[in-house]
């Protein structure tokens, strides 16, 4: 029996989680330069060159970068598991991550190839770095939950599309594709939506949402196969992807229709959460909620319109869904943090988490965030508005980061002071 | 009867809603915010006692694990005690933000240390006391606090 996740010096040191949290909105302010800088007609494509880097720049720079840090956070709590090393192994896969990600965004935007073959060796280390070792990790629980089930299944499709993502970086870097290039996008696209994020976010919110809201439980057939049914729909998708095409869309109906069931759920049990204070990370569980059934629903019907609003897609479920859902966490765990490591290092007067982030700042946040994704839908049909709402959109980055930084000036400056009391006694190592 | 687990965690989703009710009521008025406070701190120190008391000692008999997962979790019981005495005091003093501040981190704190718990120490507890489950249950719901 390993106790490890139990003592406060075995959790990771917050240097682990934080960096990955500090860096993701600057990529994200990143991917608001370069749609300033792109013509409108370009990005409604999903191959243009552009659109790539733009949606990598949020999907690997934030996105990743967010589920990372909280993954190497959350597994000794929710699971009880350590991954081995957990300081030096976050560190080398963000070092990779960071080069990779931004190999890529200025391999791909410049077109130089030796970069972007740099950036799939970079990338695919920086989260192989991460994956396996957390999958390995898994092995030691002894109470699997369903949060843990989604969890390895979150993680395995994560391994399966960095892999995929290797392959498909580094044809762009050799300038060869072969003939099911676009198949493996297609994989590599939808796996890491619903595989990776998707799931992921449903394990979590198994536990978070009855938790932290007092939100009624979910019930136990949903704990029990939700995961299950969604992951033999994108299995029954890829087979169909690669042999029948044409039915293809069935597969996604199927996907689409238990992730819009979660979203209602998600909907319904903050109605019914019995801690009826509101705050920014509700609004944002809310609105992922809303954009997720919209999003499922436009995803169905994509086909039906030669996929010409896949961006649309992509904007409701990467935007509204899970960049929501990404964004609100870092409003709760990162002061949280901050907190726990200075108390257990034995300071007593610590700010309180709402003194650590101003909640009008937030709300305003939320608010910008909000105006860029219905602006950048708006920006499909009147191409003219886009650089405004990558305005809004960067603004809103600005202001995450700069709401995210404050705790974390917070934690250096008291860090620098004596604690109050001398807590080396509490920092033993647990007994295996 | 409920296994140690069943009870023990069923004991945690109680503390929750009194929290609840006690946020409710704050947000209400903090003047008459005394009652669903001493509610809520009364039956989570029950709680901790349940544990530190009966639980946390049958566990340390039988294991001989005495520094071990229950020595960490006494520590973040002493974290949550102070906390829930500063809300208490921020209740009298009727100052609102400080009390949603200190409720906020307890809330997040709580919520790790119950997950730790449910996850692997009632687990275990289960696995190596499963004979006694029993007679450990009726001595958690019959203990006095003191």
């Amino acid at each position: 029996m390993d106790f490890d996740g139990l003592s406060v010096d075995q959790a990771p040191p917050i240097s682990a989680p934080v960096r990955f949290f500090l860096t993701a909105p600057l990529f994200a302010v990143l991917a608001g330069v370069l749609i300033l800088f792109s013509d409108a007609s370009v990005l409604s494509s999903r191959f243009s060159t552009e659109s790539i880097v733009i949606t990598h720049a949020i999907t690997i720079g934030f996105l990743s970068f967010v589920m990372f840090g909280a993954l190497v956070q959350m597994l000794p709590v929710l699971a009880g598991v350590r991954v081995s090393r957990v300081g030096l192994v976050s560190k080398i896969s963000y070092i990779f991550m960071l080069f990779g990600t931004l190999f890529m965004i200025f391999g791909l935007w410049l077109n130089i190839s030796k970069l972007i073959l740099a950036a799939a060796l970079f990338l695919g280390v920086g989260f192989l770095a991460l994956i396996i070792p957390m999958l390995l990790a898994f092995k030691n629980v002894v109470n699997v939950t369903a949060s843990i089930r989604a969890m390895i299944t979150a993680l395995v499709f994560a391994f399966l599309i960095t892999l995929i993502g290797m392959h498909l970086l580094a044809s762009y870097g050799i300038g060869k594709f072969s003939a099911s290039h676009l198949l493996f996008a297609n994989i590599h696209s939808v796996w890491a939506i619903f595989g990776f994020a998707g799931i992921l976010i449903i394990g979590v919110a198994f536990h978070v949402l009855p938790m932290f809201y007092v939100a009624p439980r979910f019930k136990q057939f949903c704990k029990k196969r939700v995961v299950w049914l969604i992951v033999s729909g994108l299995l029954l998708w890829l087979v169909l992807n690669i042999f029948m095409e044409s039915y293809a869309t069935a597969a996604k109906i199927w996907i689409a229709l238990f992730f819009w069931a979660f979203s209602t759920t998600v909907y319904l049990k903050l109605n019914a959460r019995r801690r009826k204070v509101s705050d920014v990370t509700v609004w944002y569980w809310r609105s992922a909620a809303v954009f997720m059934t919209l999003g499922t629903f436009a995803w169905s019907i994509n086909d039906f319109f030669d996929e010409r609003y896949i961006v649309i897609v992509a904007i409701l479920i990467g935007g509204g869904f899970i960049f929501s859902i990404m964004s609100g966490m870092l409003y709760k765990i990162v002061p949280f943090l901050v907190w726990f490591h200075l108390n257990a290092k034995g300071y007593m007067s610590i700010p309180t988490m709402n003194d650590m982030i101003n909640k009008k700042l937030a709300i305003i946040q939320y608010i910008l965030f909000l105006i860029s994704l219905i602006g950048f839908i708006i920006s499909f049909f009147i191409s003219a508005l886009l650089p405004l709402f990558a305005l809004t959109f960067m603004a809103s980055m600005l202001i995450l980061e700069y709401n995210v930084i404050g705790p974390v000036l917070i934690y250096m400056k008291i860090i620098k002071t004596k604690p109050d009391f001398d807590m080396s006694m509490f920092t033993m190592k647990v007994e295996n | 009867m409920s296994t140690i687990k069943e009870y023990l965690t069923a004991n945690h989703g109680h503390c929750d809603e009194l929290f609840a009710n006690m946020e409710d009521a704050v947000a209400n008025s903090i003047e008459s915010a005394k009652e669903a406070y001493e509610e809520f701190a009364k039956d989570t120190e029950r709680h901790f006692q349940m544990e530190e008391r009966v639980m946390f000692l049958e566990f340390e008999q039988k294991t001989g694990m005495t520094q071990g997962p229950t020595a960490m979790m006494r520590h973040e019981h002493a974290q949550m005690r102070n906390l829930i005495a500063e809300m208490g005091a921020a209740i009298e003093a009727k100052d609102k933000d400080k009390f949603f501040g200190k409720s906020e981190t307890l809330m997040i704190l709580m919520q790790q240390h119950n997950m730790k718990e449910e996850q692997m120490l009632y687990t275990m507890a289960q696995q190596h006391l499963s004979a006694e489950s029993d007679r450990i249950v009726e001595m958690m719901q019959s203990m006095i606090v003191e």
